[in-house]
């Protein structure tokens, strides 16, 4: 059972990894995070899984610390993007 | 399968992290930081590092990962002319000459370090039971380290203090940050409202656990600030004026309490930050009590940033 959760884990990091190609070549600040909020979901996915694979409950209490900041972080990206810099035309030229 | 597991996952963190140093845009890099600190959680897992797993995930990825994204926002202006200009060949070489021998003498360093490595893990072991904390991360910080944590807690203030410097005069006591405003029938605002109660329940919880279990107050912390700057950025609340004598005091409280424990141990147990025989785990408790809300305060404020309204 072991074997399978961990090769799970392993199946869902190498589909997260794809999204490694949005963060390298965005082109967008947005693609980019959204690409990183990816790879947030499906580490915790992976996190869990390993956590049950070797058995370690508090594994659960990671994910759930990366869950609520990995919400907290897309809204802070969302808020420096749009807030704060009326006069930066930098994110407006990106999109 | 856990092999394959760990050459992927050490790949996926080699490969992010040359992309990041490599990287010209500050945002792209600073979103491929946020990643992998996500991926270095995952790594510290496999290595049985539940603790600082934790720890990476809540400060090294969420918490850092915020602040860098808006540091990153605000330096974006200035980006252009940095980037327009190209260093001549000299300066490059001495950049290359000197990033490459930190790296060598680090690569050393660390080939160098003694196998098996010296370690006091049975001593502390053997002694646990004399802290009664089930959790030895924690019994380690709060006990036999703990002049490193009262540092530690005291950096964090310290910090703020840097922060709160860079206040223009006109300003110097207001509020934090800009007063920010949403829609609130929007998804933000809905988020604002769902997120914190569900947080500080988390918070408080992965706060109460570091007794036994991984956990702790600087995890707990970064949660429940967190959420409260989640309220701040979708306009449910504001920043209070820095000048506010309640904010002073629960800023220090925590440090304070934490000092006048340990002052007492001189009377009590013959040593500064010494427990008397019993009492351990009581004190223990009283200073991550004491901590808790001061440094999740400190934190977020932190993140809240340099004070830029009047406090009026």
């Amino acid at each position: 059972m072991a074997e399978f959760l961990l090769a799970a884990a392993l199946f869902v990091l190498a589909m997260v990894a794809l999204g490694f190609v949005r963060i390298l070549r965005g082109p967008g600040d947005a693609d980019r995070m959204m690409a990183a909020q990816l790879i947030g979901t499906g580490g915790i996915g992976a996190l869990l899984l390993i956590g049950a694979a070797m058995g370690v409950g508090p594994v659960v209490d990671v994910a759930l610390t990366l869950a609520l900041l990995a919400a907290f972080a897309s809204v802070a990206f969302f808020k420096a993007v749009t807030d704060g810099q009326p006069d930066d035309t930098g994110a407006a030229e990106r999109e | 399968m856990s092999e394959a597991l760990n050459a992927g996952l050490a790949l996926f963190v080699l490969a992010l992290a040359a992309w990041m140093v490599v990287a010209r845009d500050t945002f792209a890099a600073v979103v491929g930081f946020v990643a992998y600190g996500l991926l270095l959680t995952l790594v510290w897992v496999q290595l049985h590092g539940v603790d600082v797993a934790l720890t990476e995930g809540a400060i090294g990825g969420g918490l850092t990962g915020a602040m860098l994204v808006a540091a990153a926002a605000r330096l974006r202006r200035t980006e252009a002319a940095a980037r327009a200009e190209r260093p001549g060949w000299p300066t490059r070489a001495a950049a290359a000459l000197l990033a490459g021998g930190v790296t060598a003498a680090l690569a050393v360093a660390v080939l160098a370090l003694p196998v098996p490595a010296p370690s006091l893990a049975p001593e502390t072991a053997a002694n646990m039971g004399a802290t009664g904390v089930g959790n030895p991360i924690t019994g380690v910080l709060l006990a036999f380290r703990a002049v490193d944590t009262l540092l530690e807690t005291t950096v964090v203030l310290l910090a703020l203090i840097g922060v709160w410097s860079l206040a223009p005069d006109r300003v110097w006591g207001g509020r934090p940050g800009p007063r920010h405003r949403a829609d609130p029938n929007e998804t933000l605002a809905y988020l604002a409202r769902v997120l914190p109660p569900i947080g500080l329940v988390v918070g408080v919880y992965i706060f109460w656990v570091g007794a036994d279990l991984p956990g702790g107050k600087f995890q707990g912390a970064s949660i429940i600030a967190a959420m409260w700057l989640l309220a701040v950025m979708a306009g449910l609340s504001d920043a209070p004026p820095i000048s506010r004598g309640w904010l002073r005091l629960a800023l220090v409280g925590g440090p304070l309490v934490f000092i006048a424990i340990g002052a007492a141990g001189v009377a009590t147990a013959g040593a500064f930050l010494a427990y008397p025989d019993g009492l351990a785990k009581l004190l223990i408790k009283a200073i991550e009590w004491a901590l808790l809300p001061s440094l999740a305060l400190t934190l977020a404020l932190i993140l809240a940033g340099v004070p830029e309204r009047p406090a009026r």
